[in-house]
Parts: C-alpha cells; sequence; structure tokens
C-alpha cells in the first residue's frame, strides 16, 4: 500500500491548487458546499465519516445555471434592416480537480455520462468539463445513517468511479490510482510503501431494491397519490441528487450596447417535482397531480432511465433523504415497491 | 388523556360524522420523523401523533385542500392540527379569502415548543437527558394557545409567559447594527447558496398565487437563472409579498437546504409594520390584509 501523511496530503493540494482550480468540501454557514478552495486549509474537516456535502459532484458538470450561447445581430446597410443572427457558443474553459469526492457522487456520473457523453449527439459543454477534470476520491469510514449505496451496486469503498482513491487509515491516506488521470496527477509525488491491509468500510443493512418488472404494474398505485400528499413540489430532491438532469433552456436578453451580443441562451436546473415542469406551449399539463409527478421522480430513476440510458439513476446517497422537510423517503416507496 | 389521544378522538368524531372529508395532522413516518399526515377514515385515526417534533405548518395545504374540484361543487370541508403559530396564518388566510371560517374545524394545540432538528430527526423521548433544545422562534413565542380554534387541545398555562421575559431577537438585533453596504453583503453572501428550489415558497401558507411572479414562463422581471440576481430579486421580492402577511413559522427557514436564514428577513418587515401601523399579521380573522382595507365609503370591488 502507497500511503500520503496527512501533512503531504495538504502540501500536494496546496500545490495542485496553484495549477488547476481545486474544488473541495468547505463550509459555508455550516453547509458543507464543493467550493473552490485557495488552500486546503479551507477544506472542511475529512475525519471518520464527516457529513457529505449537501449537493453533490453534479454541480463541477452540469452547473445550476450554464451559458450556452451569445446571440448578437448585425445590423443591415441603410436602413438596418437585413441584418443578421450570430450564435456564439461558449464551451467551458480550464482544467478542474475535485476533492474529497464520495464514492455514491462518482457513481453518479456514470448515470450522467451515459445521457450527455454516450448518447449521441454528446453535450459539448459537458463533455468538456469531464474532460478537463480529475476527481480525487475519498472513502467513507463507514455508511451513514441514510446512505444505501451498496443496496444499489456502488459501495462506501468503491473506487470505480473516480481517478484517485484515498482511504484514511492511521498511517496517513492510502492512494489507490484507477485511471491515467490520475496516475497524472501524482507526478513528482513521493507515495511511502507501507505493510498493512486496506481498511474496510462498515456497512448498513441493505435495503430491498425493485426488480425492474415490478414497476410496471404499480403505475396506477394509489400509493403514488398517498405519499404524494404531503409533497410540497419543492425541487429538493431533485437539486441534491447527483443523477437528476432534468434542465430548462431559454434565450435572456443581456445588458449590451446595440451591434454587440445583447442575447443569452442559458440552461438552468429542473425538476420533474415542480408543477409547471411538464406544461406545454398552450398550458396544457399532462402531469398536473402531484401523485403524478412523485411517480414520475421514481419511475425514472429505477424503470425509465436504466431502459433508456443503462445505468439506475440512484446512487444511494441519501441527500433526498436527509433533505426533503416532509419525509418522503426513498427507501419506504422501494420498500413499497417490494412488498407490494 | 394525552394530546395524541384527544386528537384522535377529535378525529375520529368528525370523520364519522361526516363533517369532514380529511383531518390533516402529523404522524411518525421512516426513520422516526413526524411528518404531514391526511385522514381519511375513522380507522386511520391511530396514526396521529402529537408530540414537540410537529413543526409543520400545516395550513400550508389548507388553500388547495378546500379548493373545488369541479364547477359547481359543495364546499369541501377539513379539518386541521394546528399550534398557536399555524392558527395565525389561518386567521390571514381567512382574510384573504382563501376559504370561510366553516370550512375548516380547528383542532387547536396548546404547545410546549418544537424542538430543533424536528422532521428531520427521530422525535425526541419526552424525558430526554439533556432535553433537545427548543426551535428559536419557539424561544422568542409568547403565544401558546392558538388565537383561532373549534377545539382545543390542552389547558391554557396558569400563567403566561410575559412578552418582557421572552429572550430578545439577537439576530435581528446584530442585522439592525450593521450599516446598509454591512447588511446587503451579509445577504448577498446568503442569497449566494440559494438554488431556487422554491422550499421556502412552498412550504409557506401565504405563498399561495396561483403562479408565482418568479416562476412565469413570460417573465421579464425575472430570469430563469440561478444567478445572483434574479437570487436577490426572489427573496426580496418574497419578503415585500409577505410584509404585514408573515405569521413567523419560520417553515421557509427550516426547510431550506442552504441554511440561508430567510425568515430573519421576514421578521425584520415584521417589525417595521408593527413599527409603522401597529399591525400584526393574523391576531385576528376581522382586518383585511394590511394594506387593502376599505374604510367606510369606499367600495368593494
Amino acid at each position: 500500500m502507497r500511503v500520503l501523511s496527512r501533512a503531504e496530503l495538504g502540501a500536494w493540494l496546496d500545490a495542485l491548487a496553484v495549477e488547476k482550480a481545486l474544488l473541495a468540501p468547505t463550509e459555508v454557514e455550516s453547509v458543507v458546499l464543493y467550493r473552490p478552495v485557495q488552500s486546503s486549509a479551507e477544506i472542511a474537516p475529512l475525519q471518520g465519516n464527516a457529513s457529505r456535502p449537501v449537493l453533490s459532484i453534479k454541480e463541477a458538470f452540469f452547473p445550476p445555471t450554464e451559458r450556452l450561447l451569445l446571440i448578437g445581430k448585425t445590423t443591415g446597410p441603410g436602413n438596418g434592416t437585413g441584418g443578421q443572427f450570430r450564435l456564439r457558443e461558449t464551451l467551458p474553459e480550464g482544467e478542474q480537480i475535485v476533492f474529497g469526492v464520495r464514492p455514491c457522487d462518482a457513481r453518479g456520473m456514470r448515470a450522467l455520462d451515459a445521457l450527455f457523453l454516450h448518447t449521441q449527439p454528446a453535450d459539448p459543454y459537458y463533455a468538456r468539463r469531464r474532460e478537463n477534470t480529475t476527481l480525487i476520491g475519498l472513502a467513507c469510514a463507514e455508511m451513514g445513517p441514510s446512505c444505501f449505496c451498496k443496496s444499489v451496486g456502488g459501495g462506501p469503498d468503491d473506487p470505480a468511479d473516480v481517478d484517485l482513491m484515498l482511504t484514511e487509515t492511521d498511517k496517513g491516506y492510502v492512494v489507490q490510482t484507477v485511471t491515467e488521470k490520475g496516475r497524472t496527477l501524482l507526478a513528482g509525488l513521493e507515495l511511502r510503501e507501507i505493510e498493512g491491509e486496506m481498511p474496510r468500510s462498515a456497512l448498513n443493512e441493505p435495503v430491498p431494491i425493485p426488480d425492474m418488472l415490478a414497476w410496471p404494474p404499480h403505475f396506477q398505485d394509489a400509493f403514488w397519490e398517498q405519499s404524494s400528499e404531503r409533497c410540497l413540489s419543492c425541487r429538493i430532491c431533485a437539486y441534491v441528487c447527483p443523477t437528476c438532469r432534468c434542465f430548462a433552456v431559454r434565450d435572456e436578453a443581456l445588458p449590451s450596447s446595440q451591434g454587440e451580443e445583447c442575447y443569452e441562451r442559458i440552461r438552468c436546473w429542473d425538476s420533474c417535482a415542480g408543477d409547471a415542469y411538464r406544461r406545454i406551449a398552450g398550458g396544457h399539463n399532462p402531469r398536473p397531480e402531484k401523485g403524478q409527478r412523485l411517480r414520475n421522480r421514481y419511475f425514472c430513476k429505477f424503470y425509465y432511465y436504466p431502459q433508456q440510458y443503462g445505468p439506475v439513476a440512484c446512487t444511494g446517497c441519501g441527500r433526498c433523504i436527509e433533505a426533503c422537510p416532509v419525509n418522503i423517503d426513498i427507501t419506504e416507496i422501494l420498500a413499497h415497491l417490494v412488498t407490494g | 388523556m394525552t394530546h395524541a389521544a384527544a386528537i384522535r378522538g377529535k378525529a375520529r368524531e368528525l370523520l364519522q360524522t361526516g363533517q369532514v372529508e380529511c383531518v390533516l395532522g402529523y404522524e411518525t413516518g421512516s426513520r422516526g420523523r413526524v411528518r404531514p399526515a391526511f385522514i381519511y377514515r375513522p380507522e386511520e385515526v391511530e396514526r396521529l401523533v402529537w408530540n414537540q417534533a410537529c413543526t409543520h405548518n400545516l395550513t400550508t395545504y389548507l388553500p388547495a385542500k378546500l379548493r373545488p374540484t369541479k364547477p359547481g361543487q359543495t364546499p369541501r370541508h377539513v379539518a386541521v392540527v394546528v399550534k398557536a403559530c399555524d392558527s395565525r396564518a389561518i386567521n390571514v388566510l381567512l382574510a384573504e379569502n382563501q376559504f370561510t371560517r366553516d370550512q375548516v374545524h380547528v383542532i387547536g394545540v396548546v404547545c410546549d415548543g418544537i424542538v430543533e432538528g424536528a422532521g428531520f430527526e427521530r422525535i425526541p423521548e419526552s424525558g430526554a437527558a439533556p432535553p433537545p433544545a427548543l426551535q428559536r422562534r419557539c424561544q422568542r413565542c409568547d403565544d401558546r394557545v392558538p388565537l383561532v380554534y373549534d377545539t382545543r387541545i390542552g389547558e391554557p398555562p396558569a400563567e403566561h409567559p410575559l412578552a418582557e421575559n421572552l429572550p430578545g431577537d439577537a439576530e435581528l438585533d446584530r442585522l439592525e447594527a450593521m450599516t446598509p453596504a454591512e447588511r446587503a453583503g451579509f445577504w448577498l453572501a446568503q442569497f449566494d447558496r440559494c438554488l431556487r428550489c422554491y422550499a421556502c415558497r412552498q412550504a409557506c401558507p401565504m405563498c399561495n398565487c396561483p403562479t408565482c411572479l418568479y416562476e412565469r414562463d413570460d417573465s421579464l422581471w425575472v430570469g430563469m437563472g440561478i444567478g445572483s440576481s434574479e437570487k436577490r430579486t426572489f427573496h426580496l421580492g418574497r419578503a415585500y409579498h409577505l410584509a404585514g402577511r408573515c405569521i413567523g413559522c419560520d417553515e421557509c427557514e427550516r426547510v431550506c437546504p442552504m441554511n440561508i436564514p430567510i425568515s430573519l428577513l421576514n421578521r425584520k418587515l415584521a417589525k417595521e409594520i408593527e413599527l409603522a401601523f401597529g399591525y400584526r399579521a393574523g391576531l385576528a380573522p376581522v382586518p383585511g390584509p394590511l394594506v387593502t382595507v376599505l374604510e367606510s365609503g369606499e367600495v368593494k370591488p
């Protein structure tokens, strides 16, 4: 096993922060979020099973608001008619490193990749960020009270979806190199070789996960309406989720002088829990009831998304369980599907 | 009889006699967390609980629950469990004609205050050591008895806590001591974390516009972006819309996943309204909304 001491890790991160944008868990007013840091001293405590950030690393690849295009107009000769519109794509620039990535969040990238990268046409904005980002994972010593990563195929120490994996031991952080990107990041770093066993993460009791075939018979289940009555139709569950990836697109005016680019096309996070999510031109809303929207959320995660894109759109991070103000609990929903 | 038993008894009676179609109360959900419950049948009343984790303001569900589902329908009737703070929301909703008084059977519970973590954590055992801290709003609250109810659960305290013995609002004092520039900096830093998830708005009984100004597809006032100017406009605009209407249940702040002190804005405006007009929202059902009371001689629209 090759290890880095705590002090060496800090020095390494400090050096990385000089070269590239470094995002790491940071405590902002008692909320832990991935934020750009200038030095390792700004990083929230990592020991043991420090609570995961409120938002997943999704925002580093799929930000809450992103500009897609700038739209300008050239005026024609004479009275100014006959001008043309000019579109300019604004692709994200710069490399970034995300430190302290939990395995559940890293696994969420599989679900996002399936849509944004592996379904043609690939999304150029997402693809650029994905290419320019290195993930430094951090194994969880134990699963948190609402975690069920192991039940949906992941694990608290699963290194499969990061570039480098760190595991805390009493002798420092054990470093596993997973990808070529990870190897490049380690270049020039002296790792100490030590003898010992890799620590194993403590696991929770598994959560029952219904078979995919169990979903269609529950489409008309009164359970959805009953469970949704207390739903506030807010968007917390989707926004904290590492795999929810719906967005809305709109052109908005920019403050600009004539002749310059005066509109931008943006995309912003959206959520199927919101009552206007499916409203269409003319005002018709094919999913007006809360129960229909709640049903869609879980059908999407465990039935539609796997069918259309491959991966299950849930990594068992448990964030939606912790953040829901009215105790809508994904494990309770899954248990209902299992027991019928 | 415990408060829970009294609530269940009343709920059973109201459902059995057909006085209401539904009782909105509290139940213990997954992981021991308290959550809103919608009870339709007498045999379901055993789900209802009462304890110091019953934090949700259930009046937020009333307008939708009482709206006719088809034209010409006879008025719907429900019962709702309220605390003193929640009962003030009923008064505001009545003043704003969201429903009529006879449509709601108010089960008002004499409240000992709600604890921190309510709704998100397991219910604390009564007599637990150390006892869980009360929410800050409850530490400042001088209304233990609901202001409006049809059935009261619990006895009013013999000694009413006097306002002068209550702790002041240290956060508000700190805010008011800031210069305008410091205050702007404070709020922009807070709003920076906002995701526009709208949980604050959705949890709020007073935020009941059919289409929110900040979420209109055709709005030229507020863009769709989750950026600093949109977030500032949303929060400040919402605060103005709640001035003279917010009853201080602080659900907006409890539900915020980003710990934005949203209720502090509302408290500041409530204080200004009280200073300027001597008015506190929800104390009585009679006066209309603060800025639209029609004096004699003015014609109703």
